[in-house]
């Protein structure tokens, strides 16, 4: 809940603001009894935030130029221009209405203030010593631009007219800025009275600016809006009738509060519910207290933006970490249903089988068992096979005797690592082969008859080839007769001595 | 602006709950994030589950024609005793049986000690080979010996008789002055392979 003080001339009303409905807390008389009232209301309200929102005559706009600048130095000049206008600058403000191009560029600034601030300051103080907040201080006038714009004015010049309980106030808005307000008082009055009074207050205004030259004397009517008491809305538009300077736009009070948000208000209050609603709802960012005055607003709007940052913060991460979680989500239940078709299918797989004949093993156990040795049994050979065909070859070559037959399997690997010896044949790679190596003699023949005895030797070893699955992968004849061999004898010798020359085949046959 | 000691304690608070509140969402998300990263390993997994589980449903044909087939390898090589443990004493009773029965005039023979044969990666891990490799020293009368020692072997079972070397040589004796004396000699390298199926029912 929010809290807004309105002072007037005469006394101090006290709302309080909350979405949008307005209550009359306590009225205070603007005498020393009601700042003592107003302490007295402030006990036991530490940290309430406030708005203080004046509506009194005294109020000073002054228009003057100060070079364009920002940030420091603007303040800066901002202040000096405010203290030589005003005694006391406590309250006071600045409004910008924008920069002149001339010769060099200036910012037009519409000062403001009170000529009587003292009727303000015991009040504020007040709140500073109980520990409320406060907001700011405004000026009716300081709202008017966005009441002007929430009743539809878009641009241009415009008078708000409104009977607020301080009396008739009149403000004047130029392209969406303030540039002049004044408060008269009023006295009850029958509609028809007020509405006359309403007429002849705005002519008179309209007729004062032009005199300053803020109107222009001749020009289109300038709008002026005007905002009824509840009921009176016929006698004003009848009194209100346009004319070449102004042209009037009669509201009702219950119009106008609907357009600007208002829910609901005392009876009792005038169209300063509007100024009040707008002052928490759409506060404009000049207003009349320091810096100083405001500090533990400042320092409230601080904690509040830490735990809002923190709070956005976490909302962020609770916005990903939920987008996380519908996609996590969404992937066990997929995860589950995968889960539940495979064990269908498993079920399903195990019922089938169930009716295969009885393995006693598992069936990956039984495929890994009969695949494997089935590879074991295919590298593997026995020496019958090659025996046989040697032994069949040899029926034709009486005079080949051998003296001993090596049978072995060659695997790929073993093949790698082995050197070959010379005269080898290179066997395919990558398959298991059986090697018989036969190293015999010839009989016979005189040892002296060494192309006789070659010659048996490379009839034999071609008899070997006869079977195309065998290959001869080396022969060492008994006598070297490559041309990197050594070649000896032993010519004219009477007897002849010692063994026959031996010789050495080898024989190759792939297993697979 | 500047703060005194009391307005920076009283912003001390909202501070902290402004770190705490950042700290836990952040949190948040990397919990989420990890839940969201082993959820995906999951799904991948069931999806790999499932597609294992529908081909073999898809191949449940071929594999009953298959496990027929391989059925009958495997009771075959249990009925050799093949598959199972080593039967050394088996073994020994078989070369004595056939040195007595082919009247070998000498057999001399030496098993070294098991050794596993390295296999096929994919093959489960419940079935294991191995071999046990055998030297055989053989004094024969003639050559036939050496293939019916070697066929009788393989006929005894116990074990898959898989010859790697044999070597067949004279002895230098003559017949006529040897009589019925071992004119040849053999000497084999023989790996005598075993299976272990430890799935398998006894």
């Amino acid at each position: 809940m929010k809290h807004i003080l309105y002072f007037t001339a005469a006394d101090h009303y006290l709302y309080s603001w909350a979405g949008g409905r307005l209550e009359l807390q306590a009225r205070f008389p603007g005498d020393d009894t009601g700042v003592m009232g107003f302490r007295e209301y402030l006990a036991g309200r530490r940290g309430a935030l406030f708005y203080a929102m004046a509506d009194i005559a005294g109020e000073d706009f002054h228009e003057e130029q100060i070079p364009y600048l920002r940030g420091g130095d603007r303040e800066q000049v901002v202040q000096r221009r405010l203290a030589q206008r005003y005694r006391d600058t406590r309250l006071s403000a600045a409004l910008s209405l924008g920069t002149v191009s001339g010769e060099r560029r200036n910012e037009r600034l519409l000062l403001t203030s009170f000529t009587n601030t003292q009727q303000l300051a015991p009040w504020l103080d007040a709140l500073t010593e109980a520990g409320a907040r406060l907001a700011g201080v405004y000026s009716v006038p300081l709202l008017a631009p966005a009441l002007a714009a929430r009743l539809g004015v878009k641009g241009g010049r415009a008078f708000v007219v409104s009977a607020n309980s301080a009396g008739l106030r009149q403000c004047f808005v130029e392209e969406g800025r303030l540039r002049f307000a004044r408060l008269e008082r009023t006295v009850d009055m029958v509609p028809d009275a007020f509405a006359a009074f309403v007429r002849t207050e705005t002519g008179r205004l309209a007729q004062y600016l032009a005199t300053l030259r803020v109107l222009p004397r001749d020009g289109s009517p300038v709008q002026a809006i005007v905002i009824a008491p509840p009921g009176q809305r016929g006698a004003f538009e009848r009194a209100l009738v346009s004319d070449a300077r102004l042209s009037f736009i009669t509201l009702d009070a219950a119009e106008a509060a609907r357009k600007v948000g208002v829910k609901s208000a005392p009876a009792s209050a005038g169209a300063e519910q509007l100024y009040l609603h707008l002052a928490v709802k759409s506060p404009p960012r000049e207003q009349f207290a320091r810096r100083e005055d405001r500090r533990s607003y400042y320092l409230w709007q601080m904690q509040r933006g830490l735990v809002a940052a923190g709070g956005l913060g976490f909302a962020a991460c609770a916005l990903v970490a939920g987008a996380s979680w519908l996609d996590f989500s969404g992937m066990l239940g997929e995860t589950r249903q995968l889960r539940a078709e495979t064990q269908v299918a498993a079920l399903q797989y195990q019922r089938i089988t169930s009716a295969f004949p009885v393995t006693q093993t598992t069936t990956d156990n039984l495929r890994a068992t009969v695949i494997e040795f089935g590879n074991i049994a295919r590298r593997t050979a026995a020496p019958r096979e090659a025996l046989v065909y040697v032994s069949q070859v040899l029926n034709d070559f009486p005079q080949i005797e051998l003296d001993s037959l090596q049978w072995r399997l060659e695997r790929p690997e073993e093949r790698a690592t082995a050197k070959p010896p010379a005269g080898a044949a290179p066997a395919a790679a990558g398959e298991v082969a059986q090697v018989l190596e036969l190293s015999g003699r010839v009989g016979a023949m005189r040892r002296s008859d060494y192309r006789a005895i070659t010659a048996e030797v490379q009839r034999f070893a071609g008899a070997l080839r006869t079977d195309p699955a065998y290959r001869v992968v080396r022969t060492q004849l008994p006598f070297d007769i490559t041309s990197e061999g050594t070649l000896s004898g032993d010519i004219g010798t009477a007897a002849e001595t010692g063994e026959a020359p031996r010789f050495t085949i080898a024989l190759a046959r792939n297993v697979q | 602006m500047n703060f005194t000691a009391k307005e920076l304690k009283a912003l001390a608070l909202p501070l902290l709950a402004c770190v705490v509140l950042l700290a836990a969402g952040t949190a948040l998300i990397a919990w989420t994030q990890q839940q969201q990263r082993a959820a995906a390993g999951e799904l991948s997994a069931a999806r790999e589950q499932l597609a294992q589980a529908r081909e073999r449903l898809l191949r449940i044909a071929e594999e009953e024609k298959e496990v027929k087939e391989k059925l009958e390898v495997y009771l075959r090589l249990r009925a050799l005793g093949i598959l199972g443990d080593e039967r050394r004493l088996e073994w020994a009773d078989s070369m004595t049986r056939i040195r007595t029965q082919r009247e070998l005039p000498d057999l001399r023979y030496r098993v070294e000690r098991q050794r596993l044969i390295s296999s096929v990666a994919s093959k489960p891990s419940t079935v294991d080979f191995y071999a046990s490799a055998m030297k055989v020293e053989l004094a024969l009368l003639h050559e036939g010996d050496l293939l019916n020692f070697l066929a009788d072997l393989r006929e005894s079972g116990n074990a898959y008789y898989s010859v790697k070397q044999c070597s067949l040589s004279r002895t230098g004796l003559a017949s006529a002055v040897a009589g019925l004396a071992p004119r040849l000699r053999a000497e084999c390298e023989i790996d005598l392979i075993t299976i272990i199926d430890r799935a398998a029912k006894a």
